[in-house]
């Protein structure tokens, strides 16, 4: 039994989905989520082996997702679209597969025969997803999106991964590694922070042991010698 | 009888040279397609009653009595006017005779009232048939002259007493008389006509020659006013009125010139005449004829021009350019040119709001095809479809409620008044809508609707409502994490209807991708429609609303509105 997560913000289409692997019985659906936000956390929680997500959805889509899942959680992904010109470039993200809405269920069952064929081969999925451009964070209201360019640098703490923007700081739940691999000019200069090269402003040694960054908006950033050399060479200095 | 011949012939040859004189005034102004008017009728009396009159003083005596050329003045006068004018020329004159006495003086009267009588008579059976032309012929005025001095001889024998000297005066006088009276009215008749056939043929000729150049000009303008048409239409109107020069100018810069000068008047440069500048501010003609106010030319000394006429060109009421006709300064500017040069600016203006209102025809109809076009939206049929799909598994009966309203809004996209619609057909209009959408969103959705119930009958351009509400979800509440909501206001304020859409997602951005052809085309329709009105405007505060607001003033409403 595959567990599968569905994910779309139109309850409708969701609830079509559902029914028709519902009437399959070889696959449990295990979430619903009607939005990216919603998703990553069921993902994380439940760690399916198969999403089906909707491309077009509201504040992130279908592509940024994907782009925000750890690849030690990535599921075998399932694009599902109204769109015809958003399936082609599906297929260009080399999802597993795509499926066009309303979904027909003989195009399923190819559908997930493929996805039992490349799992029984031991494949582990990894997709060439886009850099993220909005980082989904907690607020009292809600959910808040960060732009990726704004953020200085990023801290891990005991309380969370914080994006430093001069905005203020943001709580997102993405992992410091993600943001390190899908951020443009983000990289790693201490073992709990990243920092954005574009808001580097000036860069000084404390003491002999230690050299700091400091941002635009005047967070300081710790910098370890172990990634000294390559943040020199990134900064060209 | 030779005797009196001659003399009579000098008579008449006298008379025709005050009837060309005559023709050759102001006073003589006959035309083809004009009847004399109540002045002219006046004139015609006036000089008629003097030549009548003229010809009995000039007249041979005769064994007591006047041979004379006194009857052409009342049979010409009536051919010309009528049997009112002919008798009352031939009256005075009659009376006049009178007055001078002698054995036939009753008699002469007599005939030569009679004579005027029979003048108007045949002109005026003549102009009320078929053959108004012949009226004025010279045929017609020797036939008629010829009938109608027989008559008078026979009046004379029938009314002078004794009869023996009335006799013996009519063989005197009879056949000199008829001869020369006759031949005289005729060639009287065929100056008069002459004259009138060249004024209708300058009058053709210019006619004929602005025709000419509507007809050659109106493909051409067809394609607007622009640099690659001015050339041509410059040489076209130079080609035709002959004029030493010709220039279009938009309102900033010389669009085309052709003729003398032509090598230092170069199309492209900015307008530097006074005269042009003037013409374009005031809109009115400028006429410098080169006598009391020349014309210098700004660019060059040598410049052979030195008179012109700038006519400006209006559309509507603004001045979109003006058309320059030059004339050397060795040439008078002449003054037909002058006319038809004010026509042709008032032809060309015509003949460009006619292709300014094609334009703005055409692009309405382009916005209504590509609205129509946008409303039958594959993607909302598609979304639809699915949506009630899969609402069919759950509801049957709501499914079958959601096709209903799917069809509902289709028909009604195809039935609808391409113009104008009241306020509740297009909330109803936009209630079909939003039953789909609604089942499509959920809970996501919802919709606030407050109108004030007197604007119901308020009409606005057909499509308007729907496309706002349509980006307010597309754009708006689909954007958003959270549910979200459309409120579609519309309220009387100060002297003007407000129509709002607004949502809470607040994420409208300036040029939305390909999407926003809705609105824009909302934008031009409005503007189109609806007089003064401002068009569109949008307010966004970023994740917290977005709110499309449409404001007509009532003035702007269209007839009918409430």
């Amino acid at each position: 039994m595959m567990r599968a997560v569905v994910v779309d913000n139109e309850l409708n289409a969701r609830e079509g989905l559902e029914t028709l692997l519902a009437e399959r019985g070889d696959i449990a659906v295990v979430g619903s989520c009607a939005n990216a936000i919603q998703a990553l956390r069921t993902i994380r929680a439940v760690r399916p082996e198969i999403l089906f997500v909707d491309i077009h959805m509201p504040k992130v889509d279908g592509f940024q997702l994907v782009a925000m899942i750890e690849p030690e959680l990535m599921p075998c992904v399932v694009f599902v679209t109204a769109h015809e010109e958003h399936a082609l470039k599906a297929f260009d993200e080399n999802a597993v597969d795509y499926l066009l809405k309303p979904v027909q269920a003989g195009r399923l069952e190819r559908t997930i025969g493929k996805i039992r064929h490349y799992l029984g081969e031991g494949g582990k999925p990894v997709y060439l997803s886009p850099a993220i451009e909005r980082i989904p964070c907690v607020c009292a209201q809600g959910t808040k999106l960060v732009n990726a360019e704004d953020v200085e640098a990023v801290c891990s703490g005991e309380t969370g991964v914080h994006l430093l923007t001069a905005q203020g700081e943001f709580l997102t739940e993405l992992t410091l590694t993600l943001l390190e691999a899908k951020v443009p000019r983000m990289v790693r200069c201490h073992k709990q922070y990243l920092v954005n090269l574009s808001h580097v402003d000036v860069i000084g040694r404390v003491d002999p042991a230690a050299v700091q960054l400091r941002t635009r908006s005047g967070f300081q950033v710790p910098v370890t010698r172990r990634y000294l050399a390559g943040l020199k060479e990134r900064l060209g200095i | 009888m030779f005797k009196l011949l001659f003399p009579l012939i000098q008579v008449v040859s006298f008379f025709l040279l005050v009837a060309y004189v005559y023709c050759k005034s102001p006073a003589y102004r006959l035309r083809r397609s004009e009847l004399p008017g109540p002045g002219q009728k006046l004139a015609l009396f006036v000089f008629f009653t003097l030549i009548s009159v003229g010809g009995t003083y000039l007249g041979v005596k005769v064994q007591g009595a006047i041979a004379n050329a006194r009857a052409i003045g009342p049979v010409l006068a009536g051919l010309i006017g009528g049997p009112v004018l002919g008798t009352g020329v031939g009256l005075l004159s009659g009376l006049h005779r009178y007055s001078f006495g002698g054995f036939t003086a009753l008699a002469c009267s007599i005939s030569t009232t009679l004579e005027g009588l029979v003048g108007g008579l045949v002109g005026l059976y003549l102009q009320r048939s078929t053959l108004q032309d012949r009226a004025l012929s010279p045929l017609t005025a020797g036939l008629t002259m010829l009938a109608a001095e027989i008559l008078q001889m026979l009046i004379i024998l029938a009314v002078a007493r004794p009869f023996a000297d009335a006799w013996a005066l009519v063989r005197v006088i009879g056949i000199p008389m008829i001869l020369a009276n006759s031949c005289g009215a005729a060639l009287f008749m065929s100056i008069l006509r002459d004259r009138r056939d060249i004024y209708d043929l300058a009058g053709d000729a210019s006619t004929a020659r602005t025709l000419r150049i509507a007809e050659r000009t109106l493909d051409l303008l067809g394609k607007g006013f622009s640099r690659e048409v001015a050339p041509r239409l410059a040489t076209i109107i130079q080609e035709e009125t002959d004029v030493g020069a010709v220039a279009i100018t938009d309102r900033e810069r010389v669009l085309a010139f052709t003729g003398l000068g032509s090598e230092h008047h170069r199309p492209g440069t900015p307008i530097m005449s006074e005269a042009t500048r003037k013409a374009i501010a005031t809109g009115e003609v400028v006429f410098l004829d080169g006598v009391k106010e020349p014309y210098h030319c700004t660019l060059d000394e040598g410049c052979p021009l030195g008179s012109a006429l700038v006519v400006p060109l209006l559309v509507g009421h603004d001045v979109i350019g003006t058309i320059k006709l030059y004339e050397k300064a060795s040439k008078r500017f002449l003054s037909i040119n002058r006319t038809l040069g004010e026509g042709l600016a008032n032809l060309l203006a015509s003949q460009l709001a006619r292709a300014h209102y094609q334009d703005q025809k055409e692009l309405l109809v382009l916005a209504e095809l590509k609205l129509a076009h946008a409303q039958i939206n594959p993607h909302f049929l598609f979304n639809s479809l699915a949506t009630i799909q899969s609402i069919m598994r759950r509801d049957e009966g709501r499914a079958r409620a959601l096709l209903d309203n799917l069809a509902d809004f289709f028909r009604m996209n195809l039935k609808r008044n391409p113009e104008l619609s009241t306020l509740q057909e297009e909330l109803a209009h936009v209630n079909a809508y939003l039953e789909i959408e609604k089942a499509r969103y959920q809970d996501q959705l919802s919709v606030v609707i407050d109108v004030d119930p007197r604007l119901l009958a308020f009409r606005l351009p057909t499509f308007t409502l729907q496309p706002l509400v349509e980006n307010a979800i597309k754009h708006g509440v689909a954007e958003m994490l959270e549910p979200g909501t459309v409120g579609i206001h519309a309220y009387l304020a100060g002297s003007a209807v407000h129509i709002d859409v607004e949502d809470d997602g607040g994420s409208f951005k300036a040029s939305p991708r390909g999407d926003g052809l809705g609105m824009s085309i909302v934008d031009r329709r409005v503007r189109n429609l609806l007089q003064d009105c401002p068009g569109l405007t949008v307010h966004c505060e970023p994740d917290r609303l977005t709110r499309v607001s449409l404001v007509i003033p009532c003035a702007a409403a269209p007839a009918g509105a409430a």
